[in-house]
């Protein structure tokens, strides 16, 4: 991550993230004070939290990370009525590829997961989609061509 | 010891352990999987000094990412479309599997069940410290939970498809095409689309 870059998510990954960084944040302070931390008998807890206790450079790792993304997070709003035949972030687009049909939601880096049909707004897929329309033919040009037909456009986000 | 000499043992069984969707694009003689991670451990090493990660760790979880492949099967994204029939094979392989939103979403949740049980049987009777720590680098990995974790991620799938290409090039049967459009999706590292950019060079400027 850039410093100071923005770094878009959507409401309820934020709000994940902010709950995570509540949780680690509340281990470091009780392993400051050498408490056996109480959070690690619940059993609601992550087990993964108990992996972080026994690699502390990860630790420490996340915690920061988490907390400079929630300081640096900026919530994906879907767009005014008038703009939502646009693609922008957030946007669940169903395109033609080379024959076929594909839909993938636009997201920011962070919460990419092309696996689960969640690309990111930073790929050179994401980043050609933004500001097209239904209809319009979307062409990646360099030595090997893509070209995408965009089908459908919905906002799904609540 | 001897719990890590058992570990070295049943790791190393992934250096005679070809990967699978090369057998399905019946590449003759494809890389094994501990071939892919000493490739990756390089890529990383390498892009990651130009990045500036901690290369140390980030070659950790590279040398991880695919421990659990000693007991897991080695998935590819065309499994759920696979006839037995060789030639239809062929077929399913010129276009790229699309499945529901839905559908890949259970894919995904499935692969990551096997795929974490795999690897906490492979570790199972190493010491706690490096139990632990071999599980976060490749949760780390599966979640890009630090930047390295993020970075190796994506320099895994950017390597696989530098491999593709490099079949490719010597006459196998890849379909470069939908190899790109995939990349494309999946790459927003700067360091790495700037190697993606190169590897477009190297194969295609001809």
């Amino acid at each position: 991550m850039i410093e100071g870059k923005k770094i878009y998510l959507t409401k309820e990954g934020l709000e994940r993230l902010k709950n995570e960084a509540r949780n680690l944040g509340e281990l470091k302070l009780l392993k400051t004070k050498n408490e056996v931390p109480k959070i690690l008998q619940s059993e609601d807890l992550n087990p993964e939290y108990l992996s972080f206790q026994e690699d502390l450079s990860l630790f420490e790792a996340r915690l920061a990370d988490l907390e400079h993304i929630v300081k640096n997070a900026e919530i994906i709003q879907v767009p005014p009525k008038e703009k939502q035949n646009l693609i922008s972030l957030g946007a669940t687009v169903v395109v033609e590829v080379d024959g076929q049909e594909d839909e993938f939601e636009i997201v920011g880096s962070l919460e990419a997961n092309p696996a689960i049909g969640k690309i990111s707004n930073e790929s050179p897929v994401g980043k050609a989609l933004l500001g097209h329309k239904t209809g319009d033919e979307v062409v990646i040009s360099s030595l090997v061509k893509t070209v995408f037909r965009v089908k459908k456009i919905k906002y799904l986000l609540s | 010891m001897k719990p890590i000499l058992k570990f070295l043992i049943e790791a190393g069984k992934l250096k005679g352990k070809k990967r699978r969707g090369w057998k399905l694009h019946q590449i003759k003689n494809p890389e094994t999987t501990a071939e892919h991670i000493f490739h990756l451990c390089l890529l990383v090493w390498t892009m990651g000094e130009k990045k500036k990660i901690d290369t140390g760790r980030a070659i950790k979880i590279a040398l991880v990412h695919d421990l659990c492949e000693v007991y897991a099967p080695d998935l590819t994204p065309y499994d759920p479309l696979l006839p037995k029939n060789r030639k239809k094979i062929k077929e399913i392989l010129k276009k790229w599997p699309q499945f529901s939103q839905q559908m890949k979403k259970e894919k995904e949740k499935g692969k990551k069940q096997v795929e974490s049980a795999a690897l906490e049987k492979l570790v199972v009777g190493l010491p706690v410290g490096l139990k632990e720590k071999i599980k976060t680098l490749w949760l780390d990995y599966e979640q890009g939970l630090t930047k390295e974790g993020r970075f190796v991620k994506q320099a895994d799938k950017l390597v696989n498809f530098l491999q593709g290409m490099i079949y490719w090039q010597k006459g196998d049967e890849i379909q470069y095409n939908l190899w790109m459009r995939w990349i494309r999706e999946i790459i927003d590292d700067p360091v790495l689309l700037e190697l993606l950019k190169n590897i477009e060079e190297n194969f295609f400027s001809a």
